[in-house]
């Protein structure tokens, strides 16, 4: 734009701006992930539509992503829809509340202790890796079928995933946070709040991700099997009345509460750990 | 018996067990110093002489094997109130602001109420994050973190601040400009009132520029070799460092801390005893 000649380097310059991608990011390149995942999913359902059209699977037994649609639809517009979501969601939040104000506390008390985490760990690490399910008709049995039963097995199934990620916090706490929390002379209710609680925050939050994921699961499993109500109950029913539209319709909402859960936490670690270095 | 003198060490013995092998390496052996009232002491040494043990043990941190260390004519047992340590490595709590850090040591002690988050800010105004107090370490530099360190350190008013080679991590530059921007705040009034330093570092030139009095340790375990009075005016300015005199005192302290670096002692025997305990160490 000035008077000066061009000089080649500046043409060699332009020319690679112009090969390389300097233009403002677009909508598409910007979230370029989200939509593939998008046309992932939305061909899926197309084939999976074209397969009932022309006959290849049978409606009847696999439903249909436009019949689900429509059970969907249906459900919400008479509000059937809701109850079950808020089942659903009040055991996973009784469950969830029980399993931080037992799991967080308890974890960093067996993370600064060595002789308790000695005693603890192995029994948490077999836990957490013993599918939960197994010990299902031993609490029924123990708990009957009805809503602590539920609880319970959500506070089994969310607990260990968080106790282990608590008390990996607690032993990875830096020993220089607590020699300034020694040096001026903190209490150690102050070190505790203050000092070992924000220092594994992020641990705890990671703890939490995988809880929430565990209790939802814990959720629909109990309700599948002992239920009176939730998603899965309605997932069980709809299926044995052979209503498969609306059994897929109650996954989709399942789907949609699973993602909104895990999504919701993911967002709390970022807002409440931003100032976490390794991030 | 301490009139005038604000640290008494008296033939002090330090040291820790290896948890793998049960050893006991010493630290310090036979250690005997005082340091007086609002005197600003250096210690130097060779590295790895015991140094920062003595230093975690005049904060309360370590516990002491024998001998004895008195503060103000008591006894140390654990940290107090009249002593703050400004850290090697800053250890800012990364989930608190600036302000916030250096409000916690106020905090810790129960002390954080109108005056002293007032005297938290104008800290923070002395050592020059004036407008940052709201910024979270990960978004400081290196020297930043020290200055908080430093006000975290000042802000209990202490007796007896202990510095841990605080600027040893720094980059030569910067280096440079925080020692000179500690001696300016421990040269301010309101700072210097009624304190006492003791600064650990292996940087000769450091020491002198910034104490009254270097005091030379031996190589491990360590024992005291000489102290010897620097004799600068005060106020100290920049300049100072690459004076004369200054480089003299220098010349003088390298030298000293060479020999124990290198182990060329005048004297055989003591020579062989000190190879006698760095191999006791080494197969320890």
């Amino acid at each position: 734009m000035t008077a000066l000649r061009p000089s080649p380097v500046d043409a060699l310059r332009s020319s690679t701006a112009k090969g390389t991608d300097t233009r403002k990011p677009t909508r598409w390149s910007r979230h370029r992930e989200l939509w593939l995942g998008l046309i992932g999913l939305l061909s899926v359902f197309v084939l999976w539509q074209l397969a009932v059209a022309v006959g290849v699977v049978d409606a009847n037994f696999t439903s249909s992503p436009l019949g689900a649609l429509g059970s969907l639809f249906d459900s919400i517009r008479s509000g059937e829809v809701w109850p079950p979501v808020g089942a659903t969601l009040a055991s996973v939040g009784i469950g969830m509340a029980i399993t931080l104000v037992v799991g967080i506390p308890l974890g960093l008390i067996i993370g600064r202790t060595p002789v308790l985490y000695g005693l603890t760990e192995q029994m948490i690490s077999i836990m957490y890796a013993v599918p939960f399910v197994v010990f299902l008709p031993i609490i029924i049995f123990w708990f009957g079928i009805g809503g602590e039963a539920r609880i319970v097995i959500v506070v089994w199934s969310a607990l260990f995933p968080l106790l282990i990620n608590v008390v990996a916090g607690g032993r990875n706490l830096d020993p220089d946070y607590l020699r300034v929390s020694q040096v001026f002379c903190a209490s150690r209710p102050r070190t505790l709040w203050s000092v070992a609680l924000p220092a594994t925050l992020p641990y705890i939050l990671a703890g939490v991700r995988q809880a929430v994921g565990r209790a939802l699961v814990g959720a629909i499993v109990a309700e599948l099997f002992m239920g009176t109500d939730g998603l899965g109950y309605v997932v069980q029913v709809e299926t044995s009345n052979f209503e498969m539209d609306a059994a897929m319709a109650a996954i989709g909402v399942i789907a949609v509460v699973a993602v909104v859960l895990t999504r919701g936490v993911a967002y709390l670690e970022r807002r409440l750990t931003f100032w976490s270095v390794n991030d | 018996m301490n009139d005038g003198y604000k640290l008494v060490v008296d033939d002090l013995q330090l040291g820790y067990r290896s948890k793998r092998s049960g050893a006991y390496n010493a630290a310090c052996r036979g250690l005997n110093l005082e340091i007086r009232n609002n005197e600003f002491v250096a210690i130097v040494g060779p590295s790895g002489c015991g140094k920062t043990t003595f230093l975690s043990a005049v904060a309360g941190l370590q516990p002491i094997s024998g001998g004895r260390m008195d503060l103000s004519g008591r006894p140390i047992d654990g940290p107090g109130l009249d002593r703050s340590l400004v850290f090697q490595h800053a250890s800012l709590f990364p989930w608190r602001t600036v302000l916030g850090n250096v409000e916690f040591a106020l905090q810790a002690q129960r002390k954080l109420d109108a005056t002293g988050r007032r005297r938290a800010r104008d800290l923070l105004e002395l050592v020059g994050l004036g407008g940052k107090e709201d910024l979270y370490p990960k978004e400081l530099s290196g020297g930043m973190m020290q200055r908080v360190n430093l006000a975290r350190a000042l802000v209990t008013d202490p007796e007896l601040l202990l510095l841990d080679e605080p600027f040893a991590a720094l980059d030569a530059q910067t280096r440079e400009v925080m020692q000179e921007e500690l001696m300016r705040v421990w040269q301010a009034d309101e700072v210097n009132e009624g304190k006492t330093a003791l600064f650990i570092t292996h940087d000769v030139p450091e020491a002198v520029f910034l104490a009254d009095r270097v005091i030379v340790f031996s190589r491990g375990p360590a024992h005291v070799v000489e102290s010897i009075d620097v004799d600068l005016p005060r106020p100290r300015r920049p300049e100072l460092k690459r004076s004369r005199e200054a480089l003299a005192y220098t010349d003088y302290i390298l030298d000293l801390v060479m020999r124990q670096a290198t182990g060329r002692e005048p004297g055989n025997d003591t020579g062989k005893e000190r190879a006698d305990d760095s191999a006791a160490a080494v197969t320890g």
